[in-house]
């Protein structure tokens, strides 16, 4: 059995996004007491939010629009930049203690402290870009992860697998001309989704052309396009990147159940990506995985996936 | 909606006694297909395009001394020789509308936009009408399409809307379209949300069908409707 982090703290669900919001607190009270229920939660290594240092944050986000989203959140307004992204007082503090123990449950990945790990936050990331905040994300997590480990371990090749059913344009914006992070997502056609980007004709540009990689999943796709996906498309990319480790965008979104997507995977789909993502990081990464949760709506379905999830990462 | 806003005014034109091989540098340059003629007053005389002067030049098949070749063999072909007159324009009160029959009527790739004395003022291609289309859409913002089916008659659009400003949604656009059902509209409000899972409640509470949007196919419309009508 591997050495698995598991990233959860109370304070996370203190982001409050006001009533019929459906990223909401809840997400990831189910998720911690779908772990306990299952017994999962004795096995992992606990890990909490930790205040991050601001250098890192600035690796990847503009200062002024850092300085926005605090005094927005501290003038006490209720949302940012559009009406998706709804808001408190804390927000940004909570913003702030997510990236922080997703860059711990990094270090203790990179250090050998643990095989990997798996990060429960709140606010989501991976529609977060460079100077503006967008669907629920504020600080893009999983950008901020990888500027950490390549400047800390000097890793030359990060994988970044991102398979919520929306495109992670963020990440994609940040990492768009850099050829030593691989942005892969998966995701729901933009034509017929949120955000309306992650073409397939979407590869990166200047130096970091043909690492940005998009999947579009047509509405009412499910198991059997995943499995080409990963297998026909997904593996033979990655075999060549070969990425030192990889950084999982979990999104949970594109189950049937999930009302935020129409694309049909069945909780079997979602085990079956996870196993070749952690074949992938076997093969190339030394089994480095840090996993870091995007969407996922389904309060009845989040237990089963991420219990489903982390299992995969416990057995290694 | 006017072709004025949406045409390139800093235009790239070429005067009539020039080299085609200066036009052909010209187009190459700012990746343009289509050079207006003018005088040195402005006055529009004619275009010149890519086409044109393909047709002109010698075959670049043999690509190691095309430049020799075609200089050689074309050594003072001027623009007004090749150049086309009798120009179809268009004024800028003319709206994208207009400029969008007019080309698909005419079969070009661009038209000029004159005064009434013939000054040329800017040109509007196909490129300006695609950008221009795709901010009418809506979709170069991030957001969400629906595709909902309403009764063919008077009020179904206000209550969808009303459903949308209740959720204080903002829009990027509404499509209205035909569909193949009689007595049917295809409606697509694209909306700038991530979250429109209470609007799709709601608007099946109000009795709307929200549609597969993989069942929404054009080439299911009766074909006749689309035939084209010139």
């Amino acid at each position: 059995m591997k050495k698995t982090g598991f990233l959860y703290d109370d304070r996370y669900l203190l982001h409050d996004t006001g009533p019929y919001h459906p990223e909401a607190p809840d997400r990831l009270s189910v998720i911690y007491s779908g772990l306990e229920r299952s017994g999962l939660l004795s096995k992992l290594v606990r890990l909490e939010g930790s205040m991050a240092e601001m250098k890192w944050i600035e690796s990847v986000h503009d200062k002024a629009y850092i300085e926005r989203f605090k005094s927005v959140c501290q003038s006490g307004h209720s949302s940012f930049e559009c009406e998706d992204n709804q808001l408190c007082y804390q927000t940004y503090d909570i913003a702030r203690l997510a990236v922080g123990g997703i860059l711990e449950a990094s270090r203790q990945v990179m250090e050998g402290a643990l095989d990997n790990a798996f990060c429960a936050v709140r606010p989501p990331g991976h529609h977060a870009e460079f100077n503006r905040a967008m669907g629920f994300c504020y600080f893009n997590n999983i950008a901020v992860a990888a500027r950490y480990i390549q400047s800390q371990w000097g890793i030359q090749r990060i994988g970044i697998m991102d398979f919520d059913v929306h495109h992670g344009n963020g990440t994609q914006n940040i990492f768009e001309t850099d050829p030593s992070v691989f942005y892969y997502s998966v995701h729901e056609h933009p034509s017929f989704a949120f955000p309306g980007t992650g073409r397939a004709f979407e590869k990166g540009s200047a130096e970091g052309t043909g690492y940005t990689r998009n999947y579009p999943i047509l509405p009412g796709q499910g198991d059997n396009e995943y499995q080409s996906v990963m297998n026909d498309d997904f593996i033979p990319l990655f075999d060549q990147f070969q990425p030192e480790v990889l950084l999982i965008s979990a999104g949970f979104d594109a189950h049937s159940d999930d009302d935020m997507s129409g694309v049909n995977l069945s909780t079997e789909g979602f085990s079956y990506i996870m196993e070749k993502l952690v074949e992938t990081a076997n093969k190339h990464a030394g089994g480095r995985i840090v996993s870091i949760l995007e969407g996922g709506y389904s309060l009845k379905r989040l237990p089963e996936l991420v219990n489903n999830h982390i299992e995969l990462l416990l057995k290694g | 909606m006017f072709v004025s806003r949406s045409m390139t005014q800093k235009v790239v034109t070429v005067n009539k006694d020039a080299d085609i091989l200066e036009a052909k540098e010209l187009m190459e340059q700012y990746q343009i297909r289509h050079v207006p003629v003018v005088e040195a007053d402005g006055l529009l005389i004619g275009m010149i395009t890519d086409r044109d002067i393909r047709s002109a030049l010698p075959s670049s098949f043999y690509k190691k001394d095309a430049e020799a070749t075609k200089k050689a063999a074309a050594p003072s072909i001027q623009v007004k020789e090749i150049m086309s007159q009798n120009l179809t324009t268009l004024s800028p009160m003319d709206t994208i509308q207009d400029a969008l029959l007019l080309i698909q009527k005419t079969m070009v790739g661009a038209l000029p936009v004159v005064d009434k004395k013939d000054k040329l003022l800017g040109i509007i291609s196909v490129r300006d009408l695609l950008r221009a289309f795709i901010n009418v859409l809506g979709f170069g913002q991030p957001g969400t399409l629906l595709c909902i089916l309403a009764e063919e008659k008077i009020g179904q659009l206000k209550k969808i809307v009303d459903i949308i400003t209740e959720e204080k949604i903002s829009f990027g656009s509404v499509l209205v379209a035909r569909y193949w059902e009689e007595g049917k509209r295809a409606v697509f409000p694209y909306l700038l949300t991530n979250n429109v899972v209470n609007i799709k409640k709601k608007l099946k509470d109000a009795g709307y069908t929200l549609l597969d949007p993989m069942e929404w196919y054009m080439d299911q419309l009766p074909k006749t409707e689309f035939k084209d009508s010139k």
